[in-house]
């Protein structure tokens, strides 16, 4: 066998870092970045040189399992009893084919992004015809990030452009410096840009990996985001009269009138938006091809601009007063708001590739931070504001959004439609975008996670454990009877409150999952299949990188594959030939062909033929030959290990080629929460509307309220490493060591707050939110905002097959009460800062 | 959209269409196939529009926006193609026993 040197694609997180992996005799030995591959141009992270010991991990499952304890709980001894793959799915097609007259009983909790299981078990759901499919992990990150993305800019996710900003304010994520996509790229390219002079401004609970990176670190109080936001926009245009008055005119909907009920003035016949023509003084349709000077401030007679509307808004938000929310002194965000705006160059421009563009060089990045909150769609909606209104979107030094456009081996790229605004959004993949705009017309749920009644939000399992405790209570008939899950831990990851989540579990009659090892879900299992290590399958699709969250700014599009770099272990098999014999023993595998067809954009002769059986290989090879031609099948990349092509200007900077207006105002906000009145009022159910406005109000979440009453004294958020990503490898002794090695299990409590507690540091301490109390070791720090506690990771593990991690660190999510009133009615996030006590 | 006339079926001018529902609407509609006598000449927007009336709430809300349109999230195939390659809703169910599959795919998310 000797040496050798294999190309294949990481899955140690999201990702996919390019990896070349050395095997000697049969035998993986090391693994580094390949230099070759745009992602992470041969940078490696300490997750992804790990990963070696998580293909050697002794406890890995190789075997079928099923449970001989019909008894089922947190911590209940499953008895599982070793069994064939034959029994294993024949015992789980039988449960699918009692259910399959009434199909949406299942759910698919299909979160396994690092392969191709996340896209196979998409379509397996729609095959079946469930509804209810997962297509997240957690019960906050990405549920308001993506259908802002793609009805404010077109893209999957937003990266700051670090090749041309000079001004970069981070509010609740460590971009680029601890976490995000395309990591291993990013990080370089932030190292860069703070070396030609960047400054950044991290406005954040903790001073964790990013402060101490940042030029300076602002720390914020949890759930506060929205007052920061809009007292900055108060600041911006108000104070100092900072916007972009050109792109607000004819790039959104500032100029749209909006008349007294809050609705867009719309023309009697066309039933188009009216804008005020400030050049003559006339109202037209927002197309009309002789508006020339869209008014933004003032007033028509038909109504005020949406801009004007908006000015007069976020002065109720002075930084004298939003002091007394966020704790942020007002010569502090005067002193950001000033230098941000002033940053932003506005009416500059810059010449790229002989393209003339403009130039914004400052802007706002946000991610999970501020979407884990009860508001947290209003939480995060005007720090995405803050850069429209200076036209920082899509443009060199702006924010700019991934994978939104693309011209190879397809061409996907944004399109305008209702109102002339932001509709379709790009994407490489013909499935269905988040989308917020204009919404769904809400109705009776059928569903069990009551998606009928969120309709601008694009998924909804929070709701799952919530509804599982009274279906009736929902106009529901039903509960869900069968579970199908990838070897994500959703117990730990996916919602919160364990006592709620165990009921959830227990309530369904038969669960079958694959795992890795055996974790907290797996005890749930009636049934486990053994999945293989990302370092012995085939992927089409190895991680986000280059579908939707690759690089953004001037570097190469890219596409690669995973293969094996050592033979799958004795009595494992593919995840997708698993899939395939499951779809064929339940009679759906030629509906699902048909959707995986299109989903992967097979077309003759490379689409799966119906009457078909077929290896992952010849899956991968297929679809590699249909996307990049004959030449280019498994066997080439197997060699290549990346297929890259140079970006076009209009691929990296779409703004200025956008054929649609982004949204300044969200009118359909009221339009969607009067629809959604009208069923909860038919329903019997009390429901908060509070969200359903078109201009942001800071609301607090139950934590802001529970430390103002004095029942609690400090709100814990959680927090990253870069080297933990969700409980993948937190059995990985090498993962272990470097969390045992940075205290990474422990808490972080602000120095003087401990003293005055008589906490020291190191302190083995009581932790206490209002639905569970756990032991803790306290980590003292003056990084720390002083209400604050800071868990990271996502430790706490019990489960018997994970003896390294089991007794160490928190579980963050736990702590998290779980009903209604957590949840965000825009976006179904499950409120992710809690009240808590520390004492000894 | 086309009138389904009593008088038109009765001279014969139908066609048969066989309908198969998948992910959302399938729950929704309770039934995985329907088949349908239309009248010649019906377009996928005809039929879809005789479907909502059939099914009613929530069908004809997860199909079409408040104005009509047709949600992202609704795949179509007639007889193996992709309507929106074949003329989109005006695309005529000209041939006998069509085979009309409509999907509601989840949105693709992440996070």
């Amino acid at each position: 066998m000797g040496i050798e040197t294999i190309l294949t694609s990481c899955g140690m997180c999201y990702v996919g870092c390019g990896i070349q992996v050395k095997v000697e005799n049969g035998v993986a030995v090391s693994i580094q970045g390949d230099p070759n591959n745009p992602q992470n141009r041969g940078n490696i992270c300490a997750k992804g040189q790990a990963g070696l010991m998580n293909l050697y991990n002794p406890h890995r499952i190789k075997t079928p399992l099923k449970r001989t304890n019909p008894q089922k709980g947190l911590y209940v001894d499953p008895g599982w009893q070793e069994i064939s793959w034959d029994e294993a799915l024949g015992t789980i097609a039988s449960k699918l084919k009692a259910i399959q007259d009434n199909p949406k009983q299942l759910y698919i909790q299909g979160w396994e992004i690092t392969g191709d299981s996340h896209l196979w078990l998409h379509a397996f759901a729609s095959a079946f015809g469930t509804p209810h499919y997962s297509s997240n992990g957690s019960p906050t990150c990405g549920k308001v990030i993506h259908p802002v993305e793609f009805f404010a800019a077109g893209g999957f996710h937003q990266q700051p452009d670090l090749h041309h900003c000079n001004y970069c304010i981070l509010v609740g994520t460590q971009f680029a410096i601890a976490a995000r996509a395309s990591f291993n790229h990013i990080i370089r390219d932030m190292a860069d840009a703070r070396a030609r002079g960047m400054k950044l401004v991290v406005v954040d609970p903790i001073g964790g990996f990013a402060g101490s990176k940042a030029d300076q670190w602002v720390p914020i109080r949890p759930g506060t985001d929205t007052a920061f936001a809009l007292s900055m926009l108060h600041v911006l245009l108000n104070e100092l009269g900072i916007y972009d008055a050109e792109f607000l005119k004819h790039k959104t909907n500032a100029p749209y009138l909006v008349g007294p009920k809050g609705l867009y003035a719309r023309d009697p016949s066309s039933g188009k938006p009216l804008i005020l023509d400030a050049a003559d003084q006339k109202t037209k349709v927002y197309d009309d091809p002789t508006l020339s000077d869209p008014a933004i401030v003032g007033a028509g007679e038909a109504g005020r601009p949406a801009f004007a509307l908006l000015k007069e808004h976020v002065a109720k938000y002075p930084p004298e007063k939003t002091e007394e929310i966020t704790t942020i002194p007002p010569a502090t965000l005067r002193q950001l708001a000033k230098e941000f705006g002033e940053a932003a160059s506005i009416g500059s421009t810059t010449v790229i590739d002989g393209v003339k563009l403009p130039y914004r060089p400052a802007c706002v990045d946000w991610a999970k931070g501020p979407q884990g909150h009860k508001h947290g769609f209003h939480q995060s909606w005007p720090l995405k504001l803050l850069n429209i209104v200076m036209g920082a979107v899509s443009v060199p030094g702006g924010i700019l959004s991934t994978g939104a456009a693309g011209k190879k081996p397809f061409r996907w790229f944004p399109e305008g439609g209702t109102d002339g605004m932001l509709e379709k959004g790009g994407n490489i993949l013909p499935l269905p975008h988040p989308k917020a705009f204009p919404g769904r017309t809400p109705t009776k749920p059928v569903r069990n996670d009551l998606a009928e009644l969120f309709p601008l939000a694009p998924h909804y399992h929070t709701l799952l454990p919530i509804t599982a405790e009274n279906h009736a209570r929902y106009g529901l008939d039903y509960g869900l009877q069968v579970m199908l899950h990838t070897p994500t831990n959703s117990v730990l990851g996916s919602f919160g409150d364990l006592n709620v989540v165990e009921r959830f579990y227990r309530s369904i009659p038969f669960i079958a999952g694959f795992a890795v090892e055996i974790n907290e879900t797996n005890l749930f299992d009636d049934i486990v299949l053994p999945f293989p290590s990302y370092l012995e399958r085939f992927d089409f699709n190895a991680g986000t990188s280059s579908r939707q969250l690759g690089p953004c700014g001037q570097d190469d599009w890219f596409w690669q594959i995973r293969q094996p770099v050592v033979e799958l272990a004795p009595g494992l098999r593919h995840p997708q030939e698993v899939l395939m014999e499951l779809a064929e023993r339940v009679g759906i595998r030629d509906d699902w062909y048909r959707l995986l067809n299109h989903t992967f954009r097979l077309k003759e002769p490379y689409a799966l033929e119906p009457g078909h059986r077929y290896r992952a290989d010849e899956v991968v090879d297929r679809t590699a030959q249909g996307w990049f031609g004959e030449d280019h099948g498994l066997s080439w990349f197997q060699e290549h290990g990346v297929i890259r092509f140079p970006k076009d200007v209009d691929e990296v900077y779409i703004g200025p080629f956008l054929k649609a207006r982004l949204p300044i105002y969200l009118e359909h906000f009221l339009q969607r929460g009067e629809e959604l009145k009208e069923v909860t009022s038919q329903m019997g159910l009390d429901w908060d509307f509070s969200d359903y406005t078109p201009l942001s109000e800071w609301l607090p979440c139950p934590s802001y309220n529970a430390v103002q009453k004095g029942d609690y004294d400090l709100i814990a958020v959680h927090y990253k490493f870069p080297y933990v990503y969700g409980a993948f490898g937190n059995d990985n002794p090498w993962i272990n060591e470097l969390c045992e090695q940075t205290d990474a299990y422990s808490i972080l409590v602000n120095e003087q707050v401990a003293k005055r507690k008589g906490i020291a540091d190191g302190d083995e301490v009581w932790l206490e939110s209002p639905v569970r109390k756990v032991r803790a070791k306290a980590k003292l720090t003056q990084c720390i905002h002083p209400q604050v506690v800071g868990i990271g990771g996502h430790f706490g593990h019990w489960a018997p097959g994970m003896p390294i991690a089991r007794g160490k660190g928190l579980n963050f999510n736990s702590l998290l009460p779980t009903d209604l009133e957590h949840i965000d009615k825009i976006s179904t996030a499950l409120d992710h800062c809690v009240e808590v006590r520390i004492y000894k | 959209m086309t009138n389904l006339s009593v008088e038109e079926s009765m001279r014969g001018q139908t066609i048969d269409v066989r309908i198969r529902f998948m992910g959302d609407l399938r729950a929704v509609v309770e039934s995985a196939d329907l088949k349908l006598s239309l009248p010649q000449g019906t377009s996928v927007g005809d039929l879809l529009k005789s479907l909502a009336e059939r099914f009613g709430d929530p069908f004809a809300k997860w199909l079409f926006t408040g104005s009509g349109e047709l949600h992202h999230h609704i795949l179509i195939f007639v007889n193996g193609e992709n309507v929106r390659d074949i003329g989109g809703l005006t695309a005529e169910l000209g041939a006998q026993d069509d085979r009309v599959e409509l999907i509601m795919l989840p949105m693709f998310e992440g996070g």
